[in-house]
């Protein structure tokens, strides 16, 4: 039963960063119907910016202030390469063949990787202890402060987006274009804006999903991006892609089938089952548990 | 000028390479078989990614299948590696037909998604050495090489010669491919396999036809990669390979002089620059973007076919 708990608790946490990192895929296939593979080395790129923030910039002691410094500096900057990576790579080829974008995003994910690691070096670095080293013991099952920051956050945030999304104007004009992009040029939408902003609320919500990153495993290397933007994905899959509860839903579950996989089978199988899961979910239900039937066969 | 440059073209390509090996030495050898067995790899993946049109992102497992179909019986069950060959060949390919089946209907980026998650599954049970088969994330290592009986002397030479044989085996496939019934068929699914379907093209029997035949082809790439290296190890065949193996059949534009080029490109450029090595990736990724906002269609795009002159007299 202890183990049951610890898992749930353990699940839910790492779910919480993988329902906030599948959001920015989610959004852009939603839009786009293209994969965005840079998504998840910008999410690295933010626990390295976190990293130079926090130690460069503001002098590396830390307060409630700087912790919240750490948190808004690095989202605009990672907002921002986030709106430079659509701009660069993605936006030039908007009316090419399918398969060219995705090779632009793998380059683009390259470019993103490299670069940490120029800027970085390759070998492992540690996030700083933003948070104090708080824990609970609950008969046996241990609650840190950071699992109840990294919940509390998540769920914030993912309330917010989903408030943003369905009550507010810029929100029905997102939906619009996932629906149909030139019916919604049609009703006056500027497509083009709304691509940038989906870009930009992405990849500040990945930036923040970065920073829990390295708050949580403590270690951070150049290529972590490749993972956690795979597992990611497989959330934003399992829920439905395109559809912005599916991938808070999908990112919990995937959290706790992963936690339950480490805690009763072998960690080491970890990926085997979770990519299994995921063909299997393709095979039988490729919409995902909340897509939509859509009539184009899938 | 264009169709006598074609002639020309492969015969000169072949002579060059069959005589390369006597100017270069042996670190050059050992990287001009690499070489070889990448084309070989990236013509595979061109079947089920340029020819037929879908989005395989795997392709690294039924090469890395094939090799350690060759290593495990080499050193298990002490099977000469030319007598794996055939084996090494029809195991991916039974694989690449049974993991097809059941996903070959799913559109464009599932397909690639699922893809990724076998070669995943795949690579992650080679290093949990499943079976005590396969080595764990050290793999297998000292491998019997192939020898030629009489030309024990010309050893330094053989991985080369057999992987260029490898080469002439599967473009002579390609060529048939191109003029035949099963070719048209996969060049009709790429352009649009409703229509195909609708032209009684039996749709779901060419997709896994062309998983199987990539599998097949990368397998044998498998082997001669198993007796060049005389090891096979997990991290040769991860999904972060089928990438590069992916981006080389598109940005090259699925032909075969574009492919050749983006093997030099990928894998031969950088061992000339050896200085900017840690570069590698970081310009890669900016090229990648460039070719494809430049030549969204690749850098050489592939020509399907001719039109016979007959057609073309009669108007």
């Amino acid at each position: 039963m202890d183990t049951f708990l610890q898992q749930l608790v353990n699940g839910l946490t790492i779910g919480s960063m993988f329902a906030l990192i599948a959001l920015g895929y989610t959004m852009v296939y939603g839009v786009m119907k293209l994969i965005n593979f840079a998504h998840g080395d910008l999410v690295a790129c933010s626990a390295f910016v976190g990293l130079f923030v926090f130690s460069q910039l503001l002098g590396g002691k830390t307060s409630v202030f700087v912790v919240v410094g750490v948190f808004l500096i690095t989202i605009v900057i990672i907002a921002f390469l986030g709106l430079l990576l659509e701009r660069l790579a993605y936006r030039p080829l908007r009316n090419a063949p399918r398969l060219s974008a995705v090779v632009s995003a793998l380059g683009a994910s390259m470019v993103i990787e490299n670069g940490i690691m120029l800027l970085w070096g390759p070998q492992m670095r540690i996030f700083p202890e933003l948070i104090p080293m708080i824990t609970w013991n609950f008969q046996g099952v241990v609650l840190s402060l950071i699992q109840i920051i990294i919940m509390l956050l998540s769920m914030v945030l993912m309330v917010g987006l989903y408030l943003f999304i369905e009550k507010t104007k810029i929100g029905a004009a997102i939906r619009a274009s996932s629906i149909d992009q030139d019916a919604a040029r049609l009703m006056g939408i500027n497509v083009d804006t709304i691509i940038a902003t989906i870009f930009l609320i992405g990849s500040a919500l990945g930036a923040v999903g970065g920073i829990f990153v390295g708050l949580y495993y403590r270690g951070i290397t150049f290529n972590m991006g490749w993972l956690y933007g795979l597992y990611a994905f497989v959330a934003a899959i399992i829920g439905g892609i395109g559809n912005i509860p599916g991938a808070m839903l999908g990112g919990l579950l995937l959290g706790l089938f992963n936690a339950f996989i480490a805690g009763y089978v072998s960690s080491t199988w970890a990926n085997a089952f979770t990519f299994t899961l995921l063909i299997v979910i393709l095979i039988f239900r490729p919409t995902g548990i909340l897509g939509e039937r859509v009539a184009e066969k899938v | 000028m264009m169709k006598k440059l074609q002639q020309l073209g492969y015969p000169l390509f072949f002579i060059v390479m069959a005589l390369l090996p006597v100017g270069l030495n042996d670190r050059w050898l050992a990287i001009a078989t690499t070489f070889i067995i990448f084309t070989i790899v990236a013509l595979s993946q061109d079947v089920v990614l340029g020819k037929a049109g879908m989005f395989n992102m795997g392709q690294a497992l039924f090469f890395g299948m094939g090799a350690y179909t060759s290593a495990i019986l080499n050193a298990h069950f002490g099977w000469p590696l030319l007598a794996t060959l055939p084996v090494a060949i029809l195991i991916p390919s039974i694989f690449g037909i049974l993991l097809a089946g059941p996903i070959i209907h799913l559109r464009g980026d599932y397909l690639l998604v699922a893809t990724i998650g076998f070669n995943i599954v795949f690579v992650q049970v080679l290093e949990n050495n499943l079976g005590g088969l396969t080595g764990g994330p050290n793999g297998i290592f000292g491998l019997q090489m192939l020898t030629i009986p009489g030309l024990a002397f010309l050893q330094n030479f053989t991985p080369y010669y057999i992987a260029l044989i490898a080469l002439l085996l599967t473009l002579l496939i390609f060529r048939n491919l191109e003029t035949s019934k099963a070719g048209r068929a996969l060049h009709y699914l790429r352009e649009d396999d409703l229509a195909a379907g609708s032209i009684g093209i039996n749709t779901r029997v060419y997709k896994i036809f062309s998983f199987g035949l990539g599998a097949g082809i990368a397998g044998m790439a498998g082997t001669v990669y198993a007796n060049q290296y005389s090891a096979v190890s997990p991290e040769a065949f991860n999904f972060i390979q089928s990438v590069l193996f992916f981006t080389i059949v598109l940005v090259g534009g699925s032909s075969v002089p574009g492919i050749i080029l983006g093997v030099f490109v990928m894998f031969i450029l950088p061992e000339i620059f050896r200085e900017f090595a840690t570069w590698r990736y970081f310009i890669f990724g900016f090229a990648m973007i460039f070719a494809m906002i430049l030549r969204p269609r690749g850098l050489w795009p592939a020509k399907f076919g001719r039109i016979p002159k007959a057609f073309l007299e009669k108007g």
